[in-house]
């Protein structure tokens, strides 16, 4: 018997008055596979990750995260099961520095309720670490807001990491990066552990089809294709939704 | 409790109620266009009532003061807003709490230049009797504040429904971004939004003057009252507080006879539901959370 | 501020009665110094809510109300002034309430939390208001006992007046130990993302709740000093004004600072106590700092301070 996907969904729905953004999304994401959906503008991936991260509640379908069923759980305690996500547009602690977002994050797993200080040094260099691994080393007093663009999503990336996350959803990692950044941050997710399932939502080709096992197409709402990178790119249908504009631009 | 009573009270609770629409007509039209809840509406409340005063003492007309009052008060709102609350434009909270600060200021100026002692103002004319409904004795005054009120009720909705001033105000409810995208001058309008607000707390202080006395800690009371009102029916929509005054006149008024002991307390809690349950009222349509 | 200055400042409040006689007025100074300090407690109570947790309470006043009232019923009805039982119970019967409130107003943010707290504050005013039996009412409820503690008497100015001091310090010590721990740094982290403190498995409405009964228990503190302080409660002590005259105070001082809140408690007790004696309108003075702060300086005097000095040390 085979193990339990990392992440599997079936027959999610999800209206917003009349309008169907999810219209019976099924996928499962192996242990540890590195998973594109990708489709036009208005496909439903972001309501997907809005789905699978608790935000928003499933009109029908459900979510299973390591094979237990996570329907309709808030996103704290799904955050608590392991899933982490590196949001589109930043949310970051603006006036806290770059060291504490990262704190934050590590501090979660062992609760608010602690009276003990905080900012000590070994917490410091442990956020290092992660500052280090997304190449923010030198900006570890840096305010949120005085980071750059692309900092801020290195940042946006270190903060996710630092949960220690089983399944982690990136949302558009590259948005609004310059290519070099786009280069290093996609080789950056290109060499995290294969103990970490991703799902990775991107409009660069060049991004979904490096990093990519496997790949969903969402239209309007609906999976109208998945398999391998070489697959996807040789469906007739998906060329004629949206790969081929998408690689013309 | 007798027949008599009931139809007194009814009738007590039906004016009250017109006061507060009045009250909290202006509150209202000030968090629909702008998001600030103007926690200065009871001072200028008080000082349309003291502005009233002030122009009996001197022509002895109320129908004077009863025009002059709100156009002081709109007069005052008009400075007020671009003088001070554009300055924070977008910081919602801010608003609310520079409006704290302004209602200090009002209050304080008021008591030092009109005295901080209870005051009267008469009946106007032709108002100042009872009359004869269901055998018992009621003040005509209070029958001309639900007449007055439900003028001015008849009034707006004309100005909102039927006018270009009323289009802008309905478009700017919705989303007053968008009408500055639209290249409407929202500078002006929330001038005259908060003018108009003003204006119309101007007025129920006039109107409320001579059935409710003037003194100090007015403001507190108008404030928290129009607060209820507009929570309870809606913020930033007429129907909110028309729907909301229409509550809580009579609620409060029978409430005062039912139990004497806990009626403000109910009043609170009614509306504390209403905020649980409702947070946008019962006729509300504005986003949570902001 | 260097921690040595901090408490050379406050053995020198501590002692104040004992090295101020011969200033003129010295009584009448240890008087306004003991209610600026019950009213740096309520403040400091507050700004755990509005500076660090960023939640806009303006009905602060409900628990400062109930700590006052509680702490005088209880010395009444248990007939005794012992200290630990009269604070005790002001504490718990604000905690609790503030648990309840909180329950309900948590879910709320923005000006609908600020709304919220205010009709549930109200709530509690008209309840100390119209319940008589239990309140006095409208007159309040005078000659409350000064307490005792162990043997200790605090009906002396200067005993009670030493009582206020170290609660203060107390209260001012745990706030301090607060914004270094981590559980003030998740606070923080409510106040500016909470939507990113729920992804990163914090369950924000539970922190907040629990900031807000602290914060409730804290004020009640407040509330039985001043009880013990005046002698005399009444609902204004619960009502809208006492709710927005914390606010005041947190935001002139400095929100989200240690040392804001207890120059805005100074400042607005100065206004109130001392400014309103030499002229007729210190409320309007009041009223115009507060909107000067709130339109160019919302980080309060301290927060300026801090902010100015860091520019001239560049």
């Amino acid at each position: 018997m085979s193990a339990a996907p990392a992440l599997a969904v079936e027959g999610l729905h999800r209206s917003f008055g009349g309008i169907h953004a999810l219209d019976g999304v099924s996928l499962a994401v192996a242990d540890g596979e590195r998973r594109a959906i990708i489709g036009p503008n208005g496909a439903g991936k972001t309501t997907l990750f809005n789905v699978l991260t608790g935000e928003i509640p499933p009109s029908s379908g459900t979510v299973r995260l390591e094979g237990t069923d996570v329907t309709g759980l808030a996103t704290s305690d799904l955050a608590r099961r392991g899933l982490a996500r590196m949001y589109q547009r930043n949310e970051l602690f603006e006036p806290l520095t770059a060291r504490e977002n990262v704190a934050l994050a590590l501090a979660a797993a062992k609760g608010p309720y602690r009276l003990s200080r905080a900012r000590t040094s070994a917490e410091s260099a442990e956020a290092d670490v992660y500052l280090e691994r997304v190449g923010l080393a030198g900006r570890e007093t840096a305010r949120a807001r005085g980071l750059s663009h692309g900092e801020r999503r290195q940042l946006e990336l270190a903060i996710a990491l630092a949960q220690s996350p089983r399944v982690l959803l990136l949302d558009e990692p590259t948005a609004g990066m310059s290519p070099a950044e786009t280069a290093s941050i996609s080789r950056l997710i290109g060499e995290l552990d294969r103990s970490l399932t991703i799902l990775i939502v991107e409009h660069d080709m060049d991004v979904v089809f490096r990093l990519a096992d496997r790949i969903t197409v969402l239209h309007e709402g609906r999976p109208i294709a998945e398999g391998t990178p070489a697959e996807v790119r040789g469906d007739r249908l998906v060329n004629d939704v949206y790969l081929g504009k998408a690689l013309e631009a | 409790m007798s027949l008599e009573l009931v139809v007194q009270q009814a009738l007590n609770g039906i004016s009250f109620g017109a006061l507060l629409f009045i009250l909290a007509a202006g509150l209202s039209l000030i968090f629909g266009m702008m998001d600030v809840v103007n926690l200065a509406h009871g001072a200028f409340y008080m000082l349309g009532a003291y502005v009233a005063l002030q122009v009996v003492q001197i022509t002895g007309q109320f129908w004077i003061a009863i025009v002059v009052a709100p156009v002081v008060l709109a007069a005052v709102g008009f400075v007020i807003e671009p003088l001070l609350l554009r300055r924070l434009r977008g910081r919602h909270l801010d608003q609310v709490l520079l409006t704290i600060g302004v209602g200090f200021v009002i209050v304080d100026l008021i008591g030092l230049y009109w005295g901080r002692e209870v005051r009267t103002l008469p009946f106007p004319p032709g108002f100042d009797r009872s009359i004869d409904i269901g055998g018992s004795a009621y003040p005509t005054y209070r029958l001309f504040v639900i007449a007055f009120a439900v003028l001015l009720a008849g009034t707006l909705y004309w100005i909102h429904r039927r006018t270009a001033m009323g289009a802008l105000i309905r478009a700017g409810v919705d989303d007053a971004q968008m009408l500055s995208a639209l290249g409407v001058d929202t500078d002006r309008l929330f001038a005259i939004t908060f003018a108009v607000g003003a204006g119309l707390a101007g007025l129920a202080g006039v109107v409320a003057a001579p059935a409710f006395g003037i003194q100090p800690g007015m403001d507190v009371d108008a404030l928290i009252f129009s607060l209820i009102v507009v929570v309870v029916g809606g913020l930033g929509t007429l129907n909110g507080a028309a729907a909301g005054a229409a509550l809580v006149g009579p609620a409060e008024t029978f409430g005062k006879v039912l139990f004497p002991q806990f009626a403000l307390a109910l009043i609170f809690a009614i509306m504390a539901v209403i905020l649980l349950g409702r947070p946008s009222g019962l006729f509300g349509r504005i986003r949570i959370g902001r | 501020m260097a921690p040595l200055a901090s408490i050379g400042f406050y053995l020198a409040l501590l002692t104040f009665p004992d090295w101020s006689g011969a200033i003129e007025g010295s009584r009448y100074m240890t008087t306004i110094l003991r209610d600026m300090t019950v009213f740096a407690i309520y403040a400091l109570s507050l700004d755990l809510l509005v500076g660090r947790a960023g939640m806009p309470s303006l009905g602060h006043a409900a628990f400062y109300g109930s700590g006052a009232y509680a702490a005088a019923i209880a010395s009444q009805r248990l007939a005794t002034s012992e200290l630990t039982v009269t604070l005790a119970a002001a504490i718990a019967v604000s905690a609790a309430l503030a648990l309840v409130i909180g329950l309900l107003c948590v879910r709320a943010t923005g000006i609908f939390f600020l709304m919220l707290t205010l009709a549930f504050a109200q709530m509690v005013f008209a309840v100390a208001f119209q319940w008589t039996d239990v309140t006095g009412g409208s007159n309040g409820f005078a000659g409350i006992a000064r307490p005792t503690f162990g043997g200790l008497e605090t009906s002396a100015p200067e005993a009670l007046y030493r009582l206020v001091v170290i609660v203060f310090g107390l209260v001012s010590l745990l706030i301090w130990w607060i914004s270094r721990s981590h559980y003030g740094r998740a606070l923080v982290g409510v106040r500016e993302n909470e939507r990113r403190m729920r992804a990163l498995g914090y369950h924000t409405r539970r922190l907040k709740l629990s900031a807000f009964v602290l914060a409730g228990a804290l004020a009640g503190v407040a509330g039985a000093l001043s009880a013990w302080s005046f002698r005399f409660v009444s609902p204004n002590d619960a009502g809208i004004g006492r709710s927005v005259e914390a606010f005041v105070m947190v935001l002139i001082g400095g929100a989200g600072t240690l040392l804001g809140p207890i120059v805005g408690a100074g400042v607005v007790l100065y206004i109130d106590r001392v400014l309103s004696s030499a002229i007729p309108f210190s409320q309007a003075v009041l009223g115009v700092v507060f909107v000067a702060f709130v339109l160019a300086a919302r980080q309060g005097i301290v927060g300026s301070l801090r902010a100015a000095l860091v520019r001239v040390r560049r």
